[in-house]
């Protein structure tokens, strides 16, 4: 169900030349033929003077494309705020594979757009932003509603382009979806002043801009194979190895390579662990699946990190949130083999005995064959009973007897009903962590977080985003007090459209995350993460919106039958859970602590003494 | 340790503010920077100088290397005590 990623090479001249071919188009009308041509079904985006000729032709063409059921082939979905057709744009990209499309005007529109653009970045999500931009003969005058956009999402996005010359217009559009699609995937601006929307021009139906540099790294990359030699060396080290374990990152779920890790990691007995950006990249249900590794990764999959002799990283970059030290990361271990798509993330952080930069899924098969081509049957039957009884013995927990409702008994619930087939979407903060610790994962493109950024306000778009991605899926954004409100106004956008959204709340009364390290680092003084005085009433917000089912749930005893109707809830649906305000998440890595120093919390057993935190460690974050 | 680093880069527009700015975004202190135009209208070539460990010299030059409008980056490095440089040594 993994999309696979077309290969990087330019595509070449199509056979048959395109229908509309040497068509004169207004520039506008060439931005919709490329959209169409390029596969997409919706536009999230809000409209401005830059952008009125686009606009104007994605209108003329739904009206003139009705479907037989009246429906539009390509709808624009207007959220309240630029930086929600953002996050719908990637929840639709994250939960497809697909590039997602935001359409915005020039100035605060594209600002807007800034934070989404940077979300994608830095979690490798293709998307693509066209904004309108002020006439060319204006740019650089500080017009009305003028902004550098190329300048300022050059230090965000993957590649940015302002198109100044109308001829290089279309070139430049079916050249920005290669880039965002292929490689490592980001996000592509295409900034469009308007009277290059308006220009009529010669439709070619082919052309791309010549980047050379970029496809000749992009088919050296794509052609890398496994040679033989590598293979050999890769499978020594694995026969000498007693206890080796993959880490998986989010580059097994943007590769498509999640059957391909299932079929090696089953073959050869590797029981794997993954990055929150992994997850879904390989069943957590599975006897192999040690769930989540890293700062709150369960107890096992970190002591597993401590334990283990051999590592194999997957699509995963040793980031701060995995390897906060990133020497005492994995300290026992005598080979790390690592695959990546970037060879900027090959020891970047940390050094690598072995590696591989290319395609992951063409790498794991080839590695596959070699080793059972020469019958590679390594046994690691004392490692997985080490990892069972690690398994068993610290696994996640939390306060079960306790009057209030506890976060984790909510997603626990939620959970028994949607075993891991529902699309979670979440917020940043505590209930983030919850969900990734508490919900199954047992396929790819079914868990939309905002990992490297750690974006408040991503899980109602994005979720939004993804329902139109899997209009039949159950989509359902477990989100924060905090985070929820940061985009609050696309609360409208679910009903305005009639999405069958799923809506949960867990509401401690402020900035849990933020409290729990004020907590921990600042002698308990909860500077601004206190919202017991504020007034938001997220129910009534709710019903004002238009949700059908609506509930505020506080009471433990009602817990089971509320999340079973609520489910149940044909419609739009939206829950606010008064959780314990005090819970915590645990385990924890403590910033710049290593995995040896890992406090697994008042609920789930400790292999060892914690060295407690004595070090000055408020400037870490 | 100075190195130099030598960027071929296609003339599009806002390229040379996509190299400075990858080298600001991950705190590379540019000592010096010339850019001309090369036989082709279409290349610029880029000599920037820089100074820093080998290792932020590799980990910038990879990250340079995936700026779409570059083709080719190489480098120069003196190696040795800064004072009395022993040789140059390059890498592709
Ligand atoms: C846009 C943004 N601003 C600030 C932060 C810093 N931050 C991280 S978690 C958090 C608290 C989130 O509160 P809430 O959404 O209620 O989640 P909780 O931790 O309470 O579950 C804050 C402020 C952030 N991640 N994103
Ligand atoms: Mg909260």
């Amino acid at each position: 169900m993994n999309l696979p990623l077309p290969t990087a090479a330019p595509s070449p001249a199509p056979e048959a030349p395109h229908p509309r071919a040497g068509e004169q188009l207004s520039g506008a009308d060439i931005v919709v033929q490329i959209l169409v041509d390029e596969g997409c079904e919706v536009l999230f985006g809000y409209s401005g003077g830059a952008i009125l000729p686009v606009y104007d032709a994605i209108f003329r063409h739904n009206a003139q494309h009705l479907r037989a059921d009246g429906s539009e082939p390509m709808p624009l979905i207007v959220p309240a705020n630029e930086q929600g057709a953002g996050f719908m744009a990637a929840g639709l990209a994250r939960a497809s594979g697909k590039v997602g499309v935001a359409v915005v005007t020039s100035g605060p529109g594209a600002t807007n757009l800034v934070t989404p653009i940077r979300d994608a970045m830095a979690d490798s999500v293709p998307m693509l932003a066209i904004c309108g931009q002020v006439p060319t003969s204006a740019l650089g005058s500080d017009a009305f509603q003028e902004a550098p956009v190329a300048n300022i999402m050059a230090s965000c996005a993957k590649h940015v382009f302002l198109v100044t010359e109308a001829e290089q217009l279309e070139a430049t559009l079916r050249t920005a979806f290669e880039i965002a699609r292929s490689g490592r995937p980001g996000p592509v601006v295409v900034d469009i002043p308007k009277n290059v929307q308006n220009a009529m021009l010669r439709f070619d139906g082919a052309c791309r801009l010549p980047i050379p540099g970029y496809r000749a790294r992009l088919r050296a990359t794509a052609q890398a194979q496994l040679g033989d030699d590598a293979c050999a060396r890769f499978f020594t080290a694995l026969a000498q190895a007693r206890r080796p374990l993959i880490y998986a990152g989010g580059g097994v779920i943007a590769a498509g390579a999640s059957t391909a890790l299932h079929e090696f990691a089953t073959t050869f007995g590797i029981p794997v662990t993954t990055t929150l950006m992994g997850l879904g990249g390989f069943d957590t249900t599975h006897p192999l699946a040690l769930h989540m590794l890293g700062m709150h990764g369960t107890a096992y999959a970190n002591y597993a990190v401590e334990d283990c002799d051999f590592l194999i990283a997957l699509g995963a970059r040793f980031d701060d949130r995995v390897a906060g030290v990133p020497a005492r990361f994995a300290p026992r271990a005598q080979f790390i083999a690592q695959i990546d798509i970037d060879a900027a993330e090959v020891s970047k952080v940390k050094a690598v005995d072995w590696h591989h930069v290319g395609p992951l899924r063409g790498a794991l098969e080839r590695l596959l064959r070699h080793g059972r081509a020469r019958g590679a049957h390594p046994d690691f039957s004392d490692w997985h009973a080490h990892l069972a009884a690690l398994k068993r013995d610290h696994a996640l927990d939390f306060d079960r007897d306790s009057v209030l409702i506890q976060p984790q008994a909510v997603i626990e619930a939620i959970n028994r009903h949607t075993r891991g087939r529902a699309i979670i979407s979440t917020g940043v903060g505590q209930h983030q962590m919850w969900a990734a610790q508490y919900f199954d994962f047992r396929a790819p493109r079914h868990w939309l977080t905002s990992g490297s950024m750690g974006t408040m306000g991503f899980g109602l778009p994005a979720a939004i985003g993804a329902q139109f991605a899997r209009p039949d899926a159950l989509v359902i954004d477990i989100d924060g007090d905090g985070s929820i409100r940061m985009n609050l106004g696309e609360l409208e956008t679910v009903t305005s459209y009639g999405l069958p959204l799923k809506i949960v709340v867990l509401n401690n009364v402020g900035d849990g995350m933020v409290r729990q390290w004020q907590k921990l680092f600042f002698d308990g003084r909860f500077s601004a993460t206190d919202r017991s005085l504020r007034r938001k009433d997220f129910v009534m917000a709710a019903q004002a919106d238009g949700f059908g089912w609506v509930r505020r749930l506080e009471r433990k005893d009602e817990l089971e039958a509320v999340i079973g109707e609520f489910l149940a809830h044909p419609g739009a649906a939206f829950l606010e859970v008064m959780i314990d305000p005090d819970a915590g998440v645990y385990p924890m890595v403590g910033p710049g602590k290593s995995y040896a120093q890992m406090i697994t919390g008042p609920f789930i057993a400790e292999r060892n003494e914690s060295a407690i935190a004595s070090a000055q460690t408020a400037d870490m974050f | 340790m100075k190195h130099t680093l030598f960027i071929l880069l296609q003339n599009e527009s806002g390229a040379l503010l996509r190299v400075a700015g990858l080298f600001a975004a991950r705190h590379c202190n540019i000592d010096t920077l010339t850019v001309a135009t090369t036989h082709d209208p279409a290349i610029s070539q880029l000599t920037l100088v820089m100074h820093g460990s080998a290792a932020l010299l590799e980990q910038v030059v990879r990250q340079t290397r995936k700026l779409v409008d570059v083709l080719d980056v190489n480098t120069l490095s003196l190696v040795g005590d800064e004072q009395r440089p022993m040789a140059l040594a390059s890498s592709a």
